[in-house]
């Protein structure tokens, strides 16, 4: 009986889902739906622009909304190209996941506006085209902010130990390093305090914040695949290797997993890490009176005059091929990126607009002037490496991962042949 | 009948289309036979992670029952406060398992944890709780313990009391102590409880994936790659549907034998 009542109820609900899925939508006063990240400030000016557009097009209204919550954006936006409801235009895309969309066809070739390379080439410079550019030769994504992984360290703590400047080779690492860990040693003899910090876990993209910036300062920017084969397995992912495996060995980074803890930068258990210029904002609202912060460059193996380069942890900006009004949604993008409105979204979010010209435009020389340490992001800006446009580059990270663990931070494997079994389940991941 | 159809009988026969092809949800199928079996035979991380679940079956299931039936002995005797212990043991199953899995992480840390600060104060060296591949699963299977153990004892408690007290009155005229009272009439009579908590930390066990989502990503070395946060991986990580689907049926095969041979064996013994 109970059954009955119960398959009633459901055929009941089904009926009223697929009816209302029928019917007719209520018609919008928008023409095109524009989804954000959903970052506080990324909202905010996000909603701002979206206002200015529509105050100066009322006849082409855009909807704004940030991405709705889930478990990361990235889920959110690959339940929405598989249920087809997806946004018009998306702007938190990480450069990585754009191949898999192209691949796919979700997402539209921006090149095929006409107007597409003359205005990219007024903002950004040919190999930021050419990172971004597919395999197929199409490019899919607008190069929009950048957040580059530098060193953050703690410099009071630093001053306090007689270390003037942060390390900026391997060599002086290891020997400030030292200098902390003698002096961190508790009443048992254990090391309580470490010089820096990475995540242990080997989830694929940990990598993306420790090897990954070290690889691209260690080569000057080399490439991970190239033609479909590894390139990896080179002398420069060996020294960043054999540097971080010391760092383990000798218990200069630890290798318990710290992160689920309070912030262990500021409440001092670590000197430094490396991160982006999100930690400016938090270290300074959430540090200890007195607390002192700087940036510094990712480390290398040689000291050089020159910037090392870094991984800049791009999001970008794609249109779906679900957009109704494609020329329109061109349109609002290139009103959106507008110097302008990257000025205003500079000062809002305090992440840098991927721009060729960020300390020669004089808008926005106020900006850096008042803001001495997004002064030092843009400054290495000019040297820096997003992420290839490979269709298997979680797996290729994951694989990575996999021997980082095992050579870097256990030691069970040397680095040399880490590195070398990597290479080879990378060529056999692109033989498939 | 319709909800059976759609929600069960389903996603069963599209999973065994899945296994198929070759699937990354946005772009279109492509049927690659049995590639995707081949595959499976020689992936060492999977039967790694077989291994794996085994293993913390294997640790998980005794000391479960141990634990759950050494608690409900106590708690079966006419104690006072006996309501709230009851409550007590049985509190942990009711917290959020992310809650638990964090807890337990911030006890395990090996330079830090709470754990090992009392070991080194009794002169004890550290322990590796989740940083040794050696002892990180055994952790897992202690932290999973305390989380689950009060379902059992409760189950256990309810066994205990279905058991007649003419027996033990007669045991004691026939001059038994506690243990022979325990081995030849609690355990004989309390064998179905038993085996439902075999079968349902089997069960348990075999879904094991926040743990080692949450507290180890499945590390150190794999040692804590359950079958399920494997599976997990390659659909939703990797965008490899196709092969998850078939991970999940070969998984699923061997959960069936398990549970055949528990059935088979087990419930015997006991």
């Amino acid at each position: 009986m109970l059954s009955k009542q119960l398959n009633i109820i459901f055929i009941f609900l089904t009926l009223i889902l697929i009816l209302s899925s029928c019917s007719k939508q209520n018609k919008s006063k928008y023409l095109l739906t524009y989804w954000s990240s959903n970052n506080t400030y990324e909202i905010k000016f996000s909603k701002m622009i979206v206002e200015d557009w529509n105050k100066l097009h009322p006849d082409k209204l855009i909807k704004f909304q940030p991405v709705p919550e889930g478990q990361s954006s990235e889920e959110v936006i690959l339940a929405a190209v598989v249920g087809e409801t997806t946004p018009d235009i998306y702007s938190n895309m990480w450069q990585g996941d754009v191949e898999t969309y192209a691949h796919a066809g979700v997402v539209l070739p921006l090149d095929k506006f006409p107007d597409f390379y003359k205005f990219m080439y007024a903002r950004s410079d040919s190999s930021v085209l050419n990172e971004v550019k597919s395999q197929d030769g199409h490019v899919y994504q607008i190069p929009w902010k950048i957040n580059p992984i530098m060193m953050i360290y703690n410099s009071k703590l630093l001053s306090g130990l007689g270390i003037k400047t942060p390390p900026k080779t391997y060599t002086e690492f290891y020997k400030d390093a030292a200098i902390l860990q003698n002096k961190s040693r508790n009443a048992k003899g254990y090391v309580d305090r470490w010089f820096g910090y990475s995540e242990v876990l080997p989830t694929w993209w940990q990598r993306l914040f420790d090897y990954y910036p070290l690889y691209l300062a260690a080569s000057g920017g080399k490439p991970l695949i190239k033609n479909d084969k590894a390139v990896f397995n080179n002398k420069y992912s060996l020294q960043v290797f054999n540097f971080l495996r010391t760092l383990y060995k000798n218990n200069y980074f630890s290798r318990e997993r710290l992160s689920a803890q309070q912030d262990i930068f500021l409440s001092g258990v670590i000197a430094s890490r490396f991160t982006g210029p999100w930690d400016i904002a938090h270290t300074k609202k959430f540090a200890p009176e007195g607390f002192r912060f700087n940036f510094s460059t990712i480390p290398v193996a040689d000291s050089t005059n020159k910037v090392p380069y870094t991984y800049c942890d791009p999001k970008n900006i794609v249109i779906f091929n679900t957009c109704k009004a494609p020329k329109i949604a061109w349109e609002f993008l290139k009103f959106f990126l507008n110097e302008k409105n990257e000025k205003k979204f500079l000062e809002i979010t305090d992440q840098l607009p991927r721009r060729k010209d960020l300390l020669a435009n004089s808008l926005f020389e106020d900006y850096f002037n008042n803001n001495p340490l997004m002064m030092k992001f843009a400054q290495q800006a000019k040297r820096i490496r997003g992420i290839e446009q490979e269709l298997y580059l979680k797996e290729v990270f994951d694989i990575i991962s996999q021997e980082y663990e095992a050579s870097v931070i256990y030691g069970v494997k040397s680095t040399k042949q880490a590195l070398a079994d990597a290479e080879k389940a990378v060529n056999l991941l692109y033989l498939k | 009948m319709i909800h059976f159809l759609i929600f069960m009988a389903f996603p069963v026969f599209f999973s065994i289309f899945l296994t198929f092809n070759k699937w990354d949800i946005i772009s279109p199928m492509q049927f690659i036979g049995f590639k995707n079996f081949v595959r499976l035979f020689h992936d060492q991380f999977f039967f790694k992670s077989i291994f794996n679940t085994l293993l913390f079956l294997l640790i998980n299931i005794p000391l479960q029952i141990v634990v759950a039936l050494f608690f409900a002995e106590l708690l079966n005797q006419k104690l006072k406060l006996m309501g709230f212990f009851r409550a007590a043991f049985f509190l942990p199953v009711i917290v959020s398992g992310v809650v638990v899995t964090i807890v337990w992480q911030q006890l395990y840390g090996f330079d830090s944890g709470l754990l090992n600060r009392i070991l080194v104060s009794l002169g004890f060296d550290r322990i590796g709780w989740l940083v040794n591949p050696k002892i990180a699963m055994p952790s897992i299977a202690i932290m999973a313990t305390w989380k689950n153990v009060g379902l059992y004892i409760i189950l256990f408690l309810v066994g205990l009391q279905t058991v007649p007290k003419q027996l033990y009155e007669a045991a004691d005229l026939e001059g038994a102590n506690h243990w022979q009272k325990f081995s030849k009439i609690t355990l004989p009579l309390i064998n179905p409880t038993i085996f439902i908590v075999v079968i349902l930390s089997t069960i348990g066990g075999f879904s094991l994936f926040i743990e080692p989502y949450i507290m180890t990503g499945g590390g150190p070395l794999n040692s804590t790659l359950s079958a399920l946060l494997y599976i997990y991986k390659q659909g939703f990580f990797y965008g490899n549907m196709g092969y998850a689907a078939t991970l999940g049926f070969f998984f699923a095969f061997i959960i069936v034998i398990v549970v055949i041979l528990q059935k088979k064996y087990i419930e015997k013994e006991i």
